[in-house]
């Protein structure tokens, strides 16, 4: 029983210490905005691409496909570049004196 | 022990409700202006107020973290107390007196732990306090996100801890006098895989709590983008190879102890194991198509859910005993907790989906049937379609006395006349996939790829119908003679399809690599499966079930027989000739057994002696059999010890020729395998990306689209 008090009492002291004892200051991480999620997908369309040619590569499309399927990815990055710009020359401009 | 483990569990308890509600208040006041109903003018003004506000909600989200991590500690704390109370045979604690003795084995006392309700119910709340220990740390991914994801596992902690605490504590004091012995484990429990398939199992079950908390963290604060798919993809994996291990470590166990010859039969409690996996399955594909195209969100989203949800069904089955089963091994009243707490955590998706739903919308529409993204929505309707089966099939029974008066049992023949064209099918789409570019394919594309790997495979189902069936299984399959050779030979042709489409895919992308590196041709496919570790990981998972398929198929030719043997006795199955050497019956410290020993002849020739036995297990006052498993690759020689025939003392065996079984054991070593591959971090590809010059100069000439931030 005794033992039994003063492990709980250890294990439940232990607890409070590490939960309440935090550092002067958090790592809190970079905040999620619109372009870092287009970012992502940028990024999520050049793998595209990159299989995309890898299969072509391997002889796993034909010719004619590999050029329509490349074309409409080229499209879709380049949609995603041009609103990343966007959003960065506003953030730029918003940051100015 | 019992002592620290009750006040270890409260602790746990507490700390997980402090988690829980420290967690929400965080996450209510990160965004002031949204949350403050009456200071809502004043966070909106007064930068430095709204400051304030978040930085002290930042703080209160830590102390939540940090009270997560310590329920790990303290749920650790308790499962070690009853480990030790086990090893130190403290039969004053009633669980304890009725799971263990002590005589019984080290490894067996460990598994006390979750050999009963309330010691599986503490292995659960460990495994997911490990988890989340495991998610709390690794918070700096996304450090919103894992705070939206820890509430909502710390709301699942609560769940579990209250229960043990209130409903099924195990360290409850046995009435009466002291006991000097425990009554003992259950016979059918005391097996090798015993210890480790129900932690594989559970790792399996609560494993998807996790990428439910993320689904459902990503839907609360409508997480922009698909890492958080990403994130629980990987999470999934994990699980999902955890629960195949722990499914099949369980067809293992039934295989070797249960001693009727078969390995899976429908059972509940099989099938609760099974519909989560189904799903998990499902997801694990269809998660491609929001990762690469942004399409299926909705989807993926009442995947992870249902797989979620469907986990905690398979316990609430296991655990109310609402439905019969041959492997109940804890039956009570907490089946009320577990339906309030499915009722709970549906009312609160459906309630966040309704509310968030809109940022759920596609990218993306399906351009073509003939596309990858087709082959994984009909492969995902598939997986569900036989999932809902087996959920009909598991819970018919009990709708059936709800609704009529009367049980009407469902059996093999309902589940396999779905499940086997279903799984037919799912096996063309395994083939026809990869081959399969995103967005369309044209028909000389799908021409060139699938021309040589169907040729190959009718030549086997063409070789194996006309060799003779004296050859063995599975030659000389004669499919119009019966439906199930006919599913058969489906099943092992379909499986040469996929085994070459896999091939087909290693050895193009490796001649690539090899054109490019001049590297042999070994050591370019080594490289390209480095270099993409998920597709060429999913596509030795791919292999490992058709190796499984084929070890299924092979249940198309199984044989027993059945024989009370004297000395001398013969009794011949298959090629095989079993000759009763002897039968005798001897004493050990936990059990008293009796076997008989045989000598096993092939073409005249001895190649083996088995010595089937049945146990009577002293504490527990059960029996028990082991039944000797001769397996090669070619079928198994299982043979049962049925017991002794009273009047003339002869024994009574039952011998099984199971062809191919060992193919299934193979196949999952290999699903292993390309699982933990899959996980392994991709190489970084040394190839330029062409086009990217392309794109930018298409960037700079595309219009600027006017979609706000």
């Amino acid at each position: 029983m005794t033992l039994g008090l003063a492990c709980g009492l250890l294990l439940t002291l232990a607890a409070i210490y590490y939960i309440f004892s935090l550092p002067g200051k958090l790592y809190l991480g970079p905040e999620k905005t619109r372009a870092s999620y287009l970012r992502e997908r940028k990024d999520a369309v050049y793998e595209n691409m990159r299989d995309l040619n890898f299969e072509y590569r391997a002889g796993k499309v034909p010719d004619a496909d590999y050029q329509s399927l490349k074309a409409s990815l080229q499209d879709e990055a380049a949609a995603l570049l041009a609103e990343i710009a966007r959003l960065e020359e506003t953030a730029a401009r918003k940051a100015k004196p | 022990m019992s002592d620290i483990g009750s006040y270890s569990l409260l602790l746990a308890l507490a700390l997980s409700v402090y988690a829980f509600v420290a967690g929400f208040i965080s996450l209510l006041f990160q965004n002031p202006v949204a949350a403050l109903a009456g200071g809502r003018e004043r966070a909106a003004s007064d930068p430095s107020f709204s400051g304030l506000l978040r930085q002290n909600s930042e703080r209160i989200g830590e102390t939540a973290r940090r009270a997560g991590i310590m329920v790990f500690a303290a749920v650790f704390v308790a499962a070690a107390a009853l480990v030790i109370a086990a090893f130190s045979n403290d039969f004053s604690i009633a669980y304890i007196f009725h799971h263990s003795n002590r005589d019984l084995p080290a490894a067996y006392k460990f598994a006390t732990l979750w050999s009963g309700q309330e010691g599986s119910l503490v292995f659960w709340a460990l495994l997911l306090s490990g988890y989340g220990f495991v998610l709390r740390l690794r918070y700096k991914t996304d450090p919103r996100l894992f705070a939206y994801a820890g509430v909502v596992l710390a709301a699942v902690q609560v769940f579990f801890l209250a229960l043990i605490n209130f409903a099924a504590n195990p360290f409850g004091l046995l009435q009466g006098p002291m006991r000097p012995d425990g009554t003992g484990l259950n016979p059918l429990l005391q097996y090798p895989e015993m210890v480790i398939h129900p932690p594989m199992l559970y790792l399996g079950y609560v494993g998807f709590t996790v990428p439910f908390a993320f689904a459902l963290g990503a839907l609360i604060m409508k997480y922009p983008g698909e890492k958080w798919i990403h994130i629980t993809r990987r999470w999934t994996m994990v699980t999902w190879g955890f629960l195949t291990i722990g499914i099949f470590l369980g067809a293992h166990w039934a295989y070797s102890v249960l001693g009727w010859g078969g390995y899976w039969g429908w059972d509940p409690v099989e099938n609760a194991s099974l519909m989560p996996w189904l799903v998990g399955t499902a997801f694990l594909h269809s998660v491609m198509m929001q990762e690469k195209r942004g399409m299926l969100k909705v989807w993926n989203m009442w995947l992870v859910f249902a797989a979620f949800w469907l986990a905690i069904l398979g316990t609430f089955l296991t655990r109310s005993g609402i439905i019969s089963s041959v492997h109940a091994f804890a039956q009570s009243s907490i089946g009320d907790w577990f339906a309030y707490f499915l009722a709970i955590t549906f009312a609160v998706f459906v309630y966040f989906f309704l509310k968030n739903k809109n940022h759920l919308h596609s990218e993306h529409k399906l351009e073509s049937l003939m596309s990858r993204e087709s082959s994984f929505l009909f492969n995902n309707l598939l997986f569900v379609l036989l999932c809902f089966t087996v959920l009909w099939g598991t819970w018919f029974p009990k709708i059936s006395e709800l609704v009529q008066g009367n049980k009407v049992t469902v059996g093999a023949p309902f589940y396999n006349r779905v499940a086997i064209p279903v799984a037919l099918l799912l096996l063309i789409l395994t083939a026809i996939g990869p081959l399969l570019a995103w967005r369309k394919t044209s028909f000389e594309s799908l021409k060139r790829n699938f021309l040589w790997p169907t040729i190959g495979a009718v030549a086997v189902m063409v070789f194996l119908m006309i060799t003779p069936a004296a050859w063995g299984s599975p030659f000389g399959l004669r499919p119009w003679l019966d439906i199930s050779y006919f599913y058969s030979l489906m099943a092992i042709g379909l499986s040469v399809l996929v085994a070459l489409t896999v091939a087909s895919e290693f050895y193009r992308g490796g001649r690539v690599i090899s054109e490019k590196t001049g590297q042999g041709m070994f050591a370019s496919m080594v490289q390209l499966t480095h270099r993409n570790t998920r597709r060429y990981g999913g596509y030795i998972v791919h292999f490992g079930v058709v190796v499984v398929i084929i070890g299924l198929a092979g249940a198309a030719f199984n044989q027993d027989k059945e024989k009370e043997m004297a000395y001398g006795d013969k009794m011949e199955i298959g090629p095989y000739t079993l000759v009763c050497r002897s039968y005798t019956d001897e004493e050990f410290p936990n059990y008293a057994a009796e076997w008989a020993v045989l000598d096993v002849y092939k073409n005249g020739r001895q190649i083996d002696t088995l010595t089937p036995e049945r146990r009577f297990y002293k504490a527990s006052q059960q029996t028990s059999t082991m039944p000797f498993i001769r397996s090669t690759l070619n079928e198994d020689l299982y043979v049962v010890y049925e017991g002794l025939n009273q009047d003339t003392g002869h024994p009574i065996l039952k011998a099984h020729l199971n062809p191919l079984v060992m193919w299934i054991w193979l196949g999952v070593w290999i699903i292993i395998g390309g699982t933990a591959l899959a996980l392994v971090p991709n190489a970084p590809a040394p190839m330029r990306m062409p086009s990217a010059r392309t794109v930018e100069s298409r960037a700079n000439a595309a219009p600027v689209p006017t979609a706000g931030d």
